[in-house]
């Protein structure tokens, strides 16, 4: 028999109760090496471990080992907790017998810290203490709190079913029909109402604990989040202040999705906790080239051109001159598509004439102005009577309808064009009301409007907290899954543009948290006070966006969605986006060509 | 196609060295009729093309011209009037064709129907139009676009699919 000398020196450094990671795993390996030699006495003791003093059965040798490494996983990330009430308060056995006294030492560390961050752990007490009382069955128990877990993307969706759950546990409650195919990116919503928590993270007999462990960081994390918003919205800051961190050590144990959108979501609470509010985007050019950059890697954005396209080309069937007012210019990227349509429309194309806002720049260059230069370039190219008039303005609300030269309708046909703009205008009172009003003077033949299908702009700030949660981590997830390369600038960019929303909807207060989503319900309800009825986007609308869809990697994830003659682009069964289109419901009926 | 090229030279060839005393037969050279080439090469598949392309002189100006990679475009759907000028402003059939047509047909191809084939080809055009836009758009408005990798919303046909 050979002993090695790492081995000696792993026992003994483990046994001065150092516990440090390297050591731990390396007695661990030792003796999970010992299984092969024949090392047993008549006692059944093992025998290396033995001369050291260590008691611990051969039999049990696999057990015991698995133990230690989730008992290292704990101590690891338990830090913050503070396990200095270990070494005063708590009973361990004798350390001599191995096994019982690693079982009593996670016993203690998922012991009872504060009840309101961490059921979730006492399971694995019960686990480990109790291997008898496995239950086949979930338990099922009351819980108070409003948020469902299997929105979470990622590692923390989705523990395997449960075996058995912590009885004391009154916080959880627990799906029976839980499927166990929940570990990859699937993250199927429902509405918060559904309370299906696997809170239970616990595992049978034969699954590695080690897996376990990373599972109950991710539902850690999103537990914590949770709390620290509620802290923020309790106004108790210094319990929040705490979470923060916390959330900080917990979002480093996850990958990819959820680390992400983890990390994004603890800076915009920390901002709020400490008052140090992003400043509202200083330059415009540098969304738009975030924008530019979550315009190329996932096809949300031009889901949304595609199919306001098609709306408006529709519109637009016969008229021999189209005048198209887009509210939020950006670089233009919706218009080049347009006008290639409008080139080949059979009957020849109409003169086009575009009106771009945007909003000032900082250092006074016209952007605008570069936009609609190379939008007229491209109309000369393709044979397009071409013009542009581009409007600065800080919000849409002061926009004059006299100012931008409406034409009378016999001779132009006018459409508005709105993508992910309305819902800023919620911030000011009144700013809404007054853009439709001024919608309704241009009188257009057709308004498309795209927004994020999505309720970030209730009355209270947990709930905009969850569903945010919810949302972003959908499209974090999609942008995971969309097959582009991980150190990519490109997503490296459209995660900056997706965290810089985040801030705004959790940081932000009043007129400055101008990310304001609504779902569509309430745009149409809206939409319908204000006197405009809907139009219907056609078959070639969702024949389009399908096949746009189908060609992007990871097109299975996505989906198409009709609803009330509204386009929805989602991630697997979460509606992300939504196109609608609207004509004034008073107009003229006779004049539609 | 390459293959029956250089049968009939070597037959040429042949027939010369043994047909010397009879009387000269009339021969078919393809090379001598590039109408007819242009027609048997119109109605190849790209990747035939491309190896055609390979093959002498004459064929590869052929294979090179925009013409043939029309038909290739336009296979299955009536092209829509006046769309020659504008895909010719807009950078070429081939350009086209291994820009847009060809990975669109490629990644649809499970999800295809053949009804779809006019819509297929309306969204290669607007992603063509789309590509050619950022491609020569003119001076970007502020100089931190420029320099990096210039972005191509055409690179997500780039990047392969996993289906």
């Amino acid at each position: 028999m050979k002993r090695d000398h790492r081995e000696i020196s792993g026992a003994t450094d483990y046994s001065s109760g150092s516990g440090s990671r390297v050591d731990s795993s390396s007695l661990a390996n030792s003796i999970k090496g010992k299984l092969w030699e024949d090392d047993q006495d008549a006692g059944g003791m093992d025998e290396l471990l033995a001369v050291l003093g260590y008691k611990v059965r051969s039999s049990d040798m696999a057990n015991v080992a698995q133990k230690l490494e989730m008992l290292e996983m704990v101590m690891g990330t338990a830090q913050e907790d503070g396990i200095s009430h270990l070494s005063s308060d708590t009973v361990h056995r004798n350390p001599s017998d191995l096994s019982g006294w690693v079982q009593s030492m996670l016993t203690e560390l998922n012991g009872p810290p504060t009840p309101n961050l961490d059921p979730v752990l006492t399971t694995s007490d019960s686990n480990s203490s109790n291997p008898q009382q496995n239950q086949s069955q979930p338990r099922v128990f009351s819980d108070d709190s409003e948020y469902d877990l299997r929105a979470i993307p990622g590692v923390a969706a989705y523990p395997p079913p449960k075996s058995d759950s912590d009885p004391e546990s009154t916080r959880k409650r627990v799906k029976t029909s839980m499927s166990s195919s929940g570990y990859g990116p699937d993250s199927s919503f429902s509405s918060p109402q559904e309370n299906g928590i696997p809170g239970a993270v616990t595992e049978s007999s034969t699954r590695p604990i080690v897996l376990v462990d990373s599972q109950e960081a991710g539902v850690r994390l999103v537990h914590t989040l949770m709390a620290c918003a509620e802290a923020v919205q309790q106004d108790n800051l210094k319990l929040a202040d705490a979470l923060v961190k916390h959330i900080g050590l917990l979002a480093a144990s996850q990958t990819g999705a959820m680390r992400k959108v983890a990390t994004y979501f603890a800076e915009a609470l920390a901002r709020r906790i400490y008052r140090i509010f992003p400043q509202d985007s200083l330059d415009p050019s540098y969304t738009d080239i975030l924008q530019m950059h979550f315009y190329e890697t996932c096809p949300y954005l031009k889901f949304a051109h595609f199919t306001a396209n098609q709306a408006i080309l529709e519109a637009f069937a016969t008229a021999n001159r189209v005048h198209v007012i887009d509210f939020g210019l950006k670089q233009g990227m919706q218009w080049p598509a347009l006008m290639q349509a409008l080139a080949l429309r059979p009957g020849g194309p109409p003169a086009f004439r575009l009106t771009g806002i945007g909003p000032p720049q900082p250092d006074n260059t016209d952007a605008l102005q570069q936009v609609g230069w190379k939008l007229a370039q491209l109309a000369e190219t393709i044979g397009i009577e071409f013009e542009f008039r581009g409007f600065v303005a800080n919000s849409l609300a002061d926009l004059e309808p006299e100012m931008l030269d409406i034409r009378p309708p016999e001779v132009e046909v006018v459409a508005v064009n709105s993508v992910f703009e309305l819902h800023r205008l919620l911030a000011r009172p009144g700013g809404i009301e007054k853009v439709v009003s001024s919608i309704k003077a241009m009188k257009p033949r057709i308004l498309t409007v795209v927004e994020q299908e999505a309720n970030h702009n209730g009355p209270d700030f947990l709930d905009r907290f969850t569903e945010a949660l919810h949302y972003y981590s959908s499209l974090f997830d999609s942008l995971e899954g969309s097959g582009v390369a991980p150190p990519s600038q490109d997503l490296a960019m459209s995660e900056l543009y997706l965290g810089r929303q985040i801030c705004n909807v959790v940081a932000c207060e009043g007129m400055e948290r101008v990310e304001r989503h609504e779902p569509l319900s309430e745009w149409m309800s809206r939409m319908e006070t204000e006197g405009f009825s809907p139009v219907h986007l056609g078959s070639n609308a969702y024949k389009q966006a399908s096949m746009l869809l189908a060609l992007f990697a990871g097109g299975d994830g996505y989906r198409v969605e009709e609803k009330n003659g509204c386009l929805m682009l989602g991630w697997h069964t979460r509606p992300l986006i939504t196109t609608s289109a609207w004509r004034l419901a008073t107009a003229e009926t006779g004049a539609k060509s | 196609m390459a293959l029956n090229h250089r049968r009939s030279c070597y037959r040429q060839d042949h027939h010369e060295t043994v047909g010397e005393n009879k009387e000269k037969r009339p021969k078919f050279f393809i090379n001598d009729h590039a109408d007819i080439l242009i027609e048997i090469l119109k109605r190849l598949d790209g990747r035939s093309l491309c190896i055609a392309a390979s093959v002498c002189r004459l064929w590869c100006n052929i294979a090179r011209s925009d013409s043939i990679w029309e038909n290739l475009c336009f296979r299955h759907v009536s092209p829509p009037p006046s769309v020659r000028s504008v895909v010719l402003a807009l950078g070429g059939y081939k350009r086209l064709y291994m820009g847009c047509v060809r990975p669109v047909r490629r990644r649809l191809g499970r999800a295809r129907r053949a009804s779809w084939a006019r819509d297929e080809v309306q969204l290669s055009l607007s992603l063509f139009c789309v590509d050619y836009y950022e491609r020569f758009g003119g001076s970007n408005s502020n100089g931190r676009l420029v320099g990096e990798s210039s972005p191509s919303s055409l690179m997500f046909l780039c990047k392969p699919v996993n289906v």
